[in-house]
């Protein structure tokens, strides 16, 4: 008796043992910050993101090394899929990255991580001078000001609002831009009877474009209405809301958006399918215009598996039709698309900030981020450099890049700040249940209230 | 197991066998189309080329060896325990093993990252030894047990009558009959360590260490995912399982025998 | 090593070898059983614990701030339907996927043990589905059963137009489609293993039941089956706790939609403790899923020994 007793007694202490001291060891992560963060134009940064992609982050880094020859830059791109996952634990533990970039809303924004970062209000002003708010976008400094702190030095814009077309399948139809409801109803029905898809657009996923073309809806059925719901000021119930989402149902049952969207997902296959040219019309943001560029549509149509002499289709922005017909302008919504964090725990922090604030900060460094044509700069008067930059079709594709620019310029609304992961998996959700059920607009409005109540 | 003397029976055994194969087979043929579109076999020349890439595969490699070491060590002693010894609260310690499983690696992420980087191990393909180790364990202890089960314990009876201490019972009795489940586990364990992205994602910050399935990861850009040669990537990544597998088959083969040494 | 060639009971020997037997009779398995458990209780119980204290929170996973709720998200989790869609689905799952596999399991290990052309061909085909990572064969998936995908392709190159729907967009059959994967993916596991067990039962029975007469669907139930509980038991075990934590396919298929009809334990933590920040409700929504994966391998196991001392 003796003995079993004992025996099961050593199991059990044996793992309450093992547990405790694992436990206490691995509890506490209270080592303070290093006190001087080393030198500021030396060391090694370990940055942390979920963009740009490898070959570009090479560039930036190589322009960054021309000013700081000292400091080693190593960059660790983190599918966007897992970044939040991997970065929780990464920056509470001491071996975190020295820099990481964040969002302006969602898993894993600013304010997400807010508290692992170093407060970069100092050395911006040290470099902008006391008045740096009015040389940036104004978007960014909210999105990433967290209880009057500066968790993130931004350096990237992001527009949504417009569509982009292949104008070779317009022309090739003899058919112009859509501008109205009735326009575009007209345009898909040729379309299709070329067989051919008409607006596609994906709902699977996480990802949530659908967001954008709610957003799009409301704004030409009642202006600042979309902004108002965000802000608490007016309810997702609001007709001009229920409205919306019936536009959504009709979209799809009147022939304009393509059937089965509630099962493919934006990226890849909508993006493979507009880019290889078996649909005309999708609805990105600006994003979308590095492919725009020969060497961005090339790698495109490499990786979507297509022939090598795939024609390369010349793609331009329109602004979305006016749906709801009573003459609303078309808009363009903002956002701050990334910003850079500097970990406070950083043994490199010095130098971790010089990398950061660099990219958004000097006009070196923004020129490089906006001549790859995927993001726009945050610092004021960086546009472009289109001598440079390759185009599929320049004479057709400039003036309607740079028509983009100065409209993204005048956007006051934001895209997604503002709004949280809840109300916009809320929105994913109330878009599917238009499309593919026939749940009553008034209800599904409903559920989005009580996502955005919820908080 | 089937009879097969009759050449019709036969025939049609093996046209079923066929026809149950197929859904297996066509998802394998569209991957490798996949793999092959657009640039066709330049897709393997270009993962082939991918800086450093020996050296994931040697990492990969050394990962999937030690988990197998561990894994195997502690699996067999203890399948052999659970199954043929005595031991007080003995479905307790089963289950408690058994709760190691069940949690998802999304939740286990943070803490394991806070007790990895406690011992030291960040950065060190030890980050990603251990926790796969830990997951597999019960795994292949619920398995071996019940194969431990089915050896006769008149075996062990004999052997100790013999004068065999349990060390000498376990070496030259339980192992060599129970080679087939071995091979099985080890391939199972093998698969799981060779697949393991998660946690290499997590843990392994510097291109020197880091393993073959972060490989694909150079080819999904933040807009662009290049299927092609995420394919290519995956085929070449699962080759030397398949090989290993095969090579492992007689293993499964010397199983049957040994059962006829009584 | 020789085996010994006494016991034959009544003899001063066998009567002598017996007691001492029973003397050494089972010495304790305790240090046996030590290693695995210091390796996988060491190091994972941490996480379990860890787990269990974060359920009682709301937190975001980042800030200092964590408040301490108690049993909130517990109640929250009892109230959130998508909960008991996904618990719902993950039974449907488990019993199709279980089934499916111990079916086609079973017969290929008797298929593939019998005098058969191009085994190992075979063999491998079936189980090179195991080998390949889940996130690599996701998107060849998608595309076959996407609206312009393979199978609608071949099916209206044979004429049955009407049945080419885009199949992802449907919830039953998305949820159908998940099971199918999954079923492809793991079929060779279960094979490899019942391959294994069959090996182990002796040939000498199997003779005997063929000389007397038996045919082979006699010899599968009465034989086969019955020899093999041990590992249907452990297959049983691990497809449950499979199916609770099931997360790779129907996230990266469906995504847990359309409007959650693939949505499962595993897919709704994700979202929950990622995308939504939840990490305290996603941490209760596991603590459930742990309590949810002994239960079910303690019914099965019970269950199971429960027939076999009825044989």
């Amino acid at each position: 008796m003796f003995r079993i007793r004992s025996r099961i007694a050593q199991g059990v202490v044996l793992g309450v043992a093992s547990v405790l001291a694992l436990a206490g060891c691995a509890g506490g992560n209270n080592s303070s910050s290093s006190s001087d963060g080393g030198s500021a134009t030396s060391g090694t940064v370990n940055w942390w993101s979920w963009t740009p992609d490898n070959d570009l982050a090479a560039r930036e880094i190589a322009e960054f090394n021309k000013q700081y020859p000292d400091i080693e830059v190593i960059y660790k791109k983190v599918p966007i899929d897992n970044y939040a996952a991997v970065l929780k634990p990464a920056l509470a533990s001491d071996a975190g990255p020295d820099v990481y970039t964040v969002n302006a809303s969602g898993s894993f924004s600013g304010e997400a991580f807010a508290s692992y970062a170093y407060d970069l209000t100092p050395d911006m002003e040290k470099l902008l001078g006391a008045d740096w708010k009015s040389k940036v976008y104004d978007g960014g400094v909210k999105a990433f000001t967290v209880k009057d702190r500066l968790v993130a030095a931004e350096w990237a814009k992001v527009g949504a609002g417009i569509m982009w077309i292949n104008k070779d399948m317009f022309d090739k139809y003899g058919v112009k831009p859509p501008t109205t409801m009735a326009e575009w109803e007209s345009v898909c029905k040729t379309f299709r009877s070329k067989d051919l898809g008409c607006f596609r657009e994906g709902m699977s996923g996480t990802a949530g474009f659908v967001v954008d073309t709610l957003h799009s809806i409301a704004d030409s059925t009642q202006p600042d209405l979309w902004s108002s719901a965000l802000a608490g000021t007016a309810k997702w119930t609001d007709p001009g809301m229920v409205q919306t989402l019936e536009t959504l149902r009709t979209l799809s049952k009147n022939g304009i958006l393509d059937e089965g969207s509630v099962g493919i997902q934006q990226y890849p296959d909508v993006n493979n399918a507009f880019l290889s040219g078996k649909v005309p019309m999708v609805q990105m943001g600006t994003w979308y215009q590095q492919y725009a560029t020969v060497n961005s549509l090339t790698a495109a149509l490499a990786g979507a598996g297509v022939p090598a002499d795939t024609p390369k289709i010349t793609i331009i922005p329109i602004p979305f039709p006016d749906v709801a017909g009573k003459g609303n302008p078309s808009t363009m919504y903002a956002d701050p698309d990334a910003g850079h964090s500097v970990n406070a725990k950083s043994k490199n922090r010095n130098a971790a900030i010089t990398f950061a604030l660099w990219m958004g900060g000097t006009k070196e460094g923004q020129q490089v981020v906006v001549n790859n044509m995927d993001s726009f700069a945050t610092l004021n008067g960086i546009t472009p450099q289109f001598d440079k930059i390759k185009l599929v079709n320049p004479t057709v594709q400039q003036p309607k890049l740079e028509e983009v620019t100065k409209r993204l310029g005048e956007a006051k609304d934001f895209r997604s700040l503002g709004m949280s992961a809840q109300v916009s998996q809320a929105l994913i959700d109330a878009s599917q249940a238009m499309v593919n059920s026939d749940k009553p607009a008034a209800e599904a409005a409903a559920d989005i209230q009580a996502a955005a109540d919820a908080k | 197991m089937f009879e097969t003397r009759r050449i019709s029976y036969r025939t049609l055994l093996q046209i079923l066998l066929t026809i149950l194969v197929i859904p297996f087979v066509f998802p394998l043929v569209a991957m490798i189309q996949g793999s092959l579109a657009g640039a066709g076999w330049d897709n393997y020349l270009t993962v082939l080329s991918v800086p450093l890439l020996p050296g994931f595969f040697i990492n990969s490699a050394l990962v999937a060896a030690a988990v197998i070491v561990i894994v195997l060590a502690c699996t067999m002693a203890a399948a052999f325990g659970f199954s043929k010894l005595h031991i007080a609260g003995k479905e307790i310690y089963f289950w408690l093993l058994l709760a190691a499983l069940t949690l998802p690696g999304v939740v286990l992420l943070t803490p394991l990252f806070a007790t990895v980087t406690r011992i030291g191990a960040y950065n060190t393909l030890w980050a990603v030894i251990l926790p796969v180790a830990a997951l597999q364990v019960p795994f292949a202890v619920l398995l071996s047990r019940a194969f431990v089960d089915g050896i006769p314990d008149e075996m062990i009876e004999a052997a100790r009558v013999d004068g065999a201490g349990m060390l000498r019972v376990f070496w030259s009795v339980i192992l060599p009959l129970t080679r087939p489940i071995i091979a099985a586990v080890l391939v199972l364990v093998f698969i799981s360590a060779w697949n393991e992205y998660l946690l290499a994602l997590l843990f392994l910050q510097t291109p020197e260490q880091q393993t073959i399935t972060l490989v694909p990861q150079f080819f999904v850009g933040q807009y662009n995912n290049d299927q092609t040669k995420v394919l290519a990537a995956a085929v070449l990544t699962g080759l030397p399982v398949v090989i290993l597998y095969i090579c492992l088959q007689r293993f499964f083969e010397r199983g049957l025998a040994a059962g006829a040494l009584k | 090593m020789t085996t010994t060639t006494t016991h034959r009971p009544g003899t001063a020997t066998a009567r002598r070898s017996l007691s001492r037997s029973s003397r050494l009779h089972r010495p304790s398995g305790l240090p046996w059983i030590l290693p695995a458990m210091i390796v996988s209780v060491g190091l994972l119980y941490y996480c379990i614990f860890y787990t269990g204290y974060i359920s009682t929170l709301e937190w975001d996973g980042a800030a200092p701030l964590q408040e301490n709720v108690g049993l909130a998200n517990y109640a929250k989790m009892v109230q959130d339907s998508v909960f008991w869609r996904s618990l719902a689905h993950t039974v449907v799952f488990f019993v199709a996927t279980f089934v499916v596999q111990v079916a086609l399991g079973l017969v290929f290990a008797c298929l593939l043990h019998s005098r058969l052309y191009l085994k190992t061909l075979y063999k491998v085909l079936i189980f090179i589905p195991v080998v390949l990572a889940t996130a690599t064969v996701a998107p060849v998936f998608r595309q076959i059963y996407a609206p312009d995908g393979t199978l609608n392709t071949i099916l209206r190159a044979v004429g049955l137009d009407a049945l080419a729907q885009p199949w992802l967009a449907s919830g039953t059959m998305a949820l159908i489609i998940v099971i199918s994967v999954q079923i492809w993916q793991s079929t060779g596991v279960v094979f490899v293993l019942y391959y294994a067990a069959i090996g182990q039962i002796e040939h000498s029975i199997i003779e005997a039941a063929r000389i007397d007469g038996a045919g082979d669907f006699r010899i599968i139930a009465s034989i086969i089956w019955p020899g093999v509980r041990g590992t249907t038991l452990a297959i049983g075990i691990l497809s449950a706790i499979g199916s609770l934590k099931t997360f790779d396919i129907p996230f990266l298929i469906t995504g847990g939609g359309p409007s959650y009809a693939t949505e499962f334990l595993g897919t709704l933590i994700y979202r929950v403790s990622i995308t939504f920040s939840e990490v305290g409700y996603g941490a209760a929504i596991s603590i459930v899923l742990l309590a949810l994966a002994i239960g079910a391998a303690i019914i099965i196991n019970t269950g199971g020994r429960r027939g076999e001392s009825n044989v």
